[in-house]
């Protein structure tokens, strides 16, 4: 067999780090989301399942089919919606929401418009609401200081420490760190974590107008400019010429299988697709797909045992999760990186500022959350400011008067 | 006096006043004046938290109006720069805090003392070091922290007042397009009065009172200088000053009077010390609403300033009087127009800490931190902010600094 000689330490070592970097950061955000939702350590390791299954699944067979390390997990930024939006939205209605984003994005897959309608969107007012939604997390870090001043401070430290020295593995050994201090400091004890087999449960979906507006539109956004655009990006400049149409349909089937056990929409990574299509993956870019492999195949591992990772999380205070998760997006520059996308888009920069300042404000009415409404009135000024008229004025005026 | 920086000249001030006055810039000075006085709650919710009577209360925010307001319309007017005196809000919450432990005198000498750090600093031009200790994109990224969260009580009243709050926004964006003439911020405010004249308000707690400053003499004690002299001193200098400086910077002019800021800030806070008053120093919010493109043409700025300072200095003995009538306006109205106008400032200050592509990391956490508004030692977020977000950055962006680059590449003999 030709694929055995393809195998390598260093792509399998990539694809575990990968994963363990997913699990060490972004997972602590969808931890945070279910705390909110104050679901059951059951349901949770249902959640834990289904995203790793699902990001295994879709992850294996994309890198098996393309020979490309397409690295699949969930949706970062949409995990980070889910906080704001728990618990006044049902977790039936998060899963009907679920499906209902699956369906639109393997629409988008199917008929290839992927790239159109990237480019539809105000580049500015897409990269302010996540840096909107991030925001709050970036912000709770230093709010748990007047909670838990040791902890936050402590963890800080060891972030910059970890950054400066080694940046590719300072979430896990950030993870390693917050945890030994969480035992030390706030008495968390670890005796009840044991070996355990997750058993998926089933959710039923409710579709409401909350649900698809409030949730499943924005999510759609945030999955298809915060993880399949980065994530593309990311597989070309690393010399991959990949079509996205079956990338996006695959993962859209996916996440419509995951959706009824509690799995948010599955994406193509962003923050961890970069460790396995780079050269410390393998020196020769056609045996890097084997780190997409690997990757998949240390996600069915960690979903299988997803009630251990669950009781590991359950048995840390929730401030710890707080500070790892805005860390986490600190870490990825996922904060500074979207704010600067935004901030850098001057035409237009009035209107990202605005829906920025929407989302982070958490305001929400009519049951829909300030994601909604962030791009809601970031698109009237967008409309308002910053639209050309024909024919009324000329556009170096509007954009200094946008200024 | 050789580091104090030359300004225009007082000579023809009320000519060049009356020649410079504009649309703008009157409406800009208003919300900038008005702004300032609402800003007093902060010194009301911090003393009243730190079990202060009501009586020292009122003393303190007159003599803040009255003793800012006065230095607030000579520093504009002299340099002809957008430059409002106002006081140091981190400063407030650490002396509201500090007067239960060691006493209103000692207090106020520990004020003394920090004025008289702050009057040397200037005179001995050291403001040019610490603005270069302190990169632009770190301070900018302190005041967007700090100036965020009146974009976010801006956007707050949708909740729970969405109607007036959403006409005001698009009156005010809908003028910005299409009625240049007519500052933006003028047809929010008079969208906000059509719409409460309409719904009604209850002036039935508005009542007349007239109240003065009063002298007292401070005391010194080592106590009170250590826990608030001196991080008063510190935040005067090192964070008043720079962040003041960097706005108006931001905003386009290129000469800005750092010492002199410094200086007058330091001698009015030692003024400021015998009038029950803890500092006097330029201050962002206010700074931002009259140095912004919404106080119309970049030379004439000047004036709006000189409006808020005349502001304050009428309004500080009707005081009580004033904050009734505040108080009776619905909350959204100030919180929406001070947003508004402070809009584009928020705007441009993200603009510099996050388009440039340096000290990124730094700019990141002096945001974060001054947004999350926490406390450490007593001591607002806005300081930390910058403290944290200098250290930051030497340890990731070593190279972004340009001090550090200089003795890099030419090493000294």
């Amino acid at each position: 067999m030709r694929r055995f000689k393809d195998w390598s330490i260093p792509a399998v070592t990539a694809g575990f780090v990968a994963v363990l970097v997913s699990y060490a950061g972004p997972l602590a955000i969808f931890f945070q989301a279910a705390q909110s939702a104050d679901v059951s350590p059951a349901m949770m390791t249902s959640w834990v399942w289904a995203i790793s299954i699902g990001a295994a699944v879709s992850g294996i067979g994309l890198s098996l089919w393309l020979r490309v390390p397409v690295v699949t997990a969930w949706s970062a930024p949409g995990t980070a919606l889910l906080v704001t939006l728990f618990p006044e939205l049902s977790i039936n209605e998060a899963v009907g929401a679920y499906l209902t984003a699956a369906v639109v994005i393997l629409v988008i897959g199917v008929t290839g418009s992927f790239d159109r309608i990237i480019q539809a969107i105000p580049p500015g007012i897409a990269s302010a609401m996540m840096a909107g939604i991030l925001f709050q997390f970036g912000v709770g870090v230093f709010e748990s200081l007047a909670t838990v001043p040791a902890l936050m401070i402590g963890m800080l430290l060891a972030y910059l420490v970890f950054k400066r020295l080694t940046p590719r593995y300072c979430l896990v050994l950030l993870l390693i760190v917050g945890i030994v201090l969480a035992v030390v400091l706030e008495g968390a004890s670890l005796e009840g974590v044991t070996v355990q087999l997750a058993s998926p449960t089933f959710i039923r979906p409710e579709w409401t107008w909350q649900g698809t507006l409030g949730l499943a539109l924005p999510l759609v956004l945030v999955s298809l400019t915060g993880q399949f655009l980065p994530g593309m990006a990311i597989l070309r400049t690393s010399g991959y010429n990949t079509p996205a149409r079956p990338i996006v349909t695959v993962a859209s089937l996916t996440s419509l299988a995951m959706a009824c056990f509690g799995g948010i929409t599955t994406v193509i990574a962003a923050i961890t697709a970069a460790i396995c299509t780079g050269e410390e993956a393998h020196k020769e870019p056609s045996k890097r797909y084997i780190a997409g492999v690997a990757n998949g195949l240390f996600y069915l591992i960690g979903g299988t045992f997803a009630g251990t990772i669950v009781l590991l999380f359950t048995s840390l205070p929730g401030e710890f999760v707080a500070v790892l998760a805005g860390l986490a997006l600190a870490l990825i520059g996922a904060i500074a990186s979207n704010i600067s996308a935004f901030a850098a888009r001057k035409e237009h920069l009035e209107a990202s500022v605005i829906t920025f300042l929407a989302t982070a404000s958490g305001v929400s009415f009519l049951g829909l959350g300030s994601a909604f409404w962030g791009v809601v009135i970031g698109t009237i000024a967008y409309n308002v400011l910053h639209r050309r008229l024909v024919g009324r004025e000329d556009p170096q005026k509007v954009s200094s008067s946008a200024r | 006096m050789k580091h104090i920086e030359k300004g225009v000249s007082l000579r023809h001030v009320p000519a060049d006043f009356i020649r410079d006055l504009n649309v703008d810039n009157v409406s800009a000075g208003i919300v900038a004046g008005l702004f300032g006085i609402s800003a007093s709650v902060i010194h009301v919710g911090a003393g009243t938290a730190a079990g202060l009577d009501s009586q020292f209360i009122m003393i303190w925010v007159i003599a803040y109006l009255l003793i800012n307001g006065l230095f607030g319309l000579v520093m504009p007017a002299y340099y002809r720069l957008p430059l409002p005196m106002a006081n140091s809000i981190p400063g407030a919450l650490l002396f509201a805090a500090i007067i239960p432990v060691v006493g209103v005198e000692a207090a106020l000498g520990a004020s003394l003392i920090a004025g008289a750090i702050a009057l040397v600093a200037g005179l001995a031009g050291v403001m040019g070091i610490v603005m270069k200790l302190i990169p632009m994109p770190i301070v900018m990224g302190m005041v967007g922290g700090v100036l965020l969260k009146f974009g976010l009580n801006m956007v707050a009243p949708l909740e729970n007042a969405m109607l007036p709050a959403a006409i005001m926004i698009l009156a005010f964006f809908l003028s910005a397009r299409f009625l240049r003439r007519v500052p933006p911020l003028i047809v929010a405010m008079l969208a906000g009065i059509a719409y409460m004249a309409y719904a009604g308000i209850d002036f039935s707690g508005v009542e007349l009172s007239v109240t003065f400053p009063e002298f007292i003499v401070p005391t010194f004690t080592l106590e009170a200088f250590l826990a608030y002299g001196l991080p008063l001193a510190l935040i005067l200098v090192g964070m008043e000053t720079p962040a003041g400086v960097g706005l108006v910077k931001g905003m386009g002019y290129k000469q800005v009077p750092a010492n002199a800021i410094t200086a007058v800030g330091g001698f009015a806070t030692m003024i400021s010390s015998f009038f029950n008053l803890h500092s006097t120093c330029i201050a962002a919010p206010m700074t931002g609403i009259c140095s912004s493109p919404e106080a119309g043409r970049l030379d004439k700025r000047w004036v709006a300033a000189v409006i808020a300072g005349a502001i304050f200095v009428v309004a500080a003995p009707f005081y009580g009087y004033v904050i009734s009538l505040i108080k009776a306006m619905p909350s959204y109205f100030v919180a929406i127009v001070a947003g508004l106008a402070l809009l584009k400032v928020i705007t441009s200050a993200m603009y510099m800490t996050f388009a440039g592509g340096k000290h990124e990391m730094g700019g990141l956490f002096a945001f974060l931190i001054a947004a999350s508004g926490l406390q450490i030692l007593g001591i607002g977020a806005s300081f930390w902010a910058l403290v944290l977000g200098v250290l930051i950055s030497l340890i990731f962006e070593t190279k972004d600094f340009e001090f550090i680059r200089q003795v890099v590449h030419e090493p000294s003999a």
